[in-house]
């Protein structure tokens, strides 16, 4: 296939038609989480108690998805790799953010996209969820300078797992999915074991087997096929790298990738400084 | 609720996953919400103090070479998804006003809770660059180390938690 992808970043659609395109886009997004059921704050908050394991189970579904959807496409050459915008490692922050949103979403009952999806269908305690949601994010940005440097700390640049692990990129794809099947069956074992009544007392597990489960195989299948395909497959030959490598054991002598460097300012940054404007590239994930 | 409107959960993950997979292929990212909510309340802050919010440590970069908060991918992606969940509770006659609270606490005593969490979960989502559907999703789509130590942090976060606020939910 041609490298045509990401269209907006080849310039076949404008990025007016992009900015229209995201609407449809998050249609599917909100209508895929209002059938999940995550509207419901206490559905969410019951998987914390392991009394509802559909949460997690619909998470790890959505990443087996996206993650092969993405890496098959840039595997078929559809995706030009050196377009993508990938999202930075920060990890000590990310770490400690993570820690708070737990205790967050145990305490409200959502997290951000769930709590605006239940605003928008009645839901009172969405709406004041994302009223909460909005005064931490004013007091983030209005007292930066307290936490900026801790903020901007620990930069890791685009780093992935397979780097972590120091396997390829198809057995790294491979063990997740394995991990998110394993998981899922294992919460779901920690549910019945813990909870006598299943919640979702109306939705036979017969009939949820019958069309979970020839789904997960089939994940399961693609994930083994790409066990065996070189970690390089799934880059764009010949463009700039995209992805910024971490050199194992050595974590001191971080550099940024080069592909922010230049976008941001046009200068090389120092060794382990992450891009200058750090709080833009974040906030382009998010 | 029957299968038509309350989904077996691997189905309406992959439904959210192809979700991302369309934003991968046509904007060159992911989705996400933390973002455009910040963005929001950036907005609102710079009609009442616009000096200040221009020139604050974190929010300047949003007002850059006179740009506009709101005039990004992200602003379209949340209406759409907020129209898609209003569309599938139409669909499903399930539109209604309602506190949802577990059976021992008051509609007063959980919207406080939401409050609370709400707050928290929005300084959290900024100290990380991201939400569960930003960071944790899309992250973890594309193998990001501080996505996957996201997610595992936010279940940590949350099972530490649960024991104190159960009165809450069960």
């Amino acid at each position: 296939m041609d490298l045509i992808a990401p269209l907006a970043r080849t310039g076949i659609i404008s990025q007016v038609v992009n900015h229209w395109l995201a609407v449809p886009i998050g249609v599917i997004f909100g209508f895929g989480l209002y059938h999940a059921g995550f509207t419901d704050s206490r559905k969410i908050a019951r998987a914390f108690y392991l009394k509802d394991v559909g949460v997690p189970v619909v998470m790890f579904s959505a990443i087996v998805t996206g993650m092969l959807g993405l890496w098959l496409l840039s595997l078929a050459g559809f995706i030009d790799t050196s377009k993508m915008y990938y999202l930075p490692t920060y990890l000590a922050p990310m770490a400690v953010g993570g820690l708070l949103f737990g205790v967050g979403m145990a305490i409200g009952g959502f997290c951000p996209g769930t709590a605006a999806a239940a605003m928008s269908v009645g839901r009172i305690d969405g709406l004041v969820f994302v009223v909460g949601f909005l005064g931490g994010s004013i007091l983030f940005g209005d007292l930066f300078p307290v936490w900026g440097d801790f903020y901007k700390s620990d930069y890791r640049g685009v780093f992935r797992l397979d780097q972590l692990f120091g396997i390829g990129l198809g057995a790294t794809i491979f063990l997740l999915v394995v991990a998110a099947v394993a998981g899922s069956l294992l919460m779901r074992w920690g549910q019945h074991l813990f909870w006598s009544v299943p919640r979702d007392a109306t939705v036979e597990p017969e009939q949820v087997l019958k069309y979970e489960a020839p789904l997960v195989a089939l994940a399961l299948l693609v994930g083994f096929a790409l066990v065996f395909v070189p970690t390089e497959d799934f880059f764009t030959e010949g463009g700039e790298p995209a992805y910024y490598i971490v050199p194992r054991g050595e974590p001191g002598t971080v550099t940024a990738p080069r592909r922010f460097q230049q976008r941001l300012r046009g200068a090389p940054a120092a060794a382990g400084v992450p891009p200058a404007a750090a709080g833009n590239e974040g906030d382009e994930g998010c | 609720m029957n299968m038509r409107c309350r989904w077996p959960p691997v189905l309406a993950g992959i439904l959210i996953g192809i979700s991302m997979i369309l934003a991968f292929v046509t904007a060159g990212r992911g989705i996400g919400v933390s973002g455009m909510l910040t963005r929001l309340v950036a907005t609102v802050q710079h009609w009442i103090f616009p000096e200040l919010t221009e020139k604050s440590a974190y929010f300047s970069h949003y007002f850059a070479h006179g740009a506009h908060p709101l005039d990004n991918y992200l602003t379209w992606l949340v209406g759409g998804m907020v129209l898609g969940a209003f569309l599938g509770a139409l669909s499903c006659r399930d539109l209604r006003l309602q506190v949802q609270r577990g059976p021992r606490i008051s509609a007063g005593g959980r919207l406080v809770y939401a409050l609370i969490g709400g707050a928290i979960t929005g300084f959290a989502a900024r100290m990380a660059r991201g939400c569960t559907s930003g960071q944790g999703l899309v992250g973890a789509a594309e193998l990001s180390v501080g996505s996957w130590t996201f997610l595992l942090c936010i279940f940590i976060g949350g099972f530490a938690t649960a024991w104190f606020v159960r009165k809450q939910w069960i």
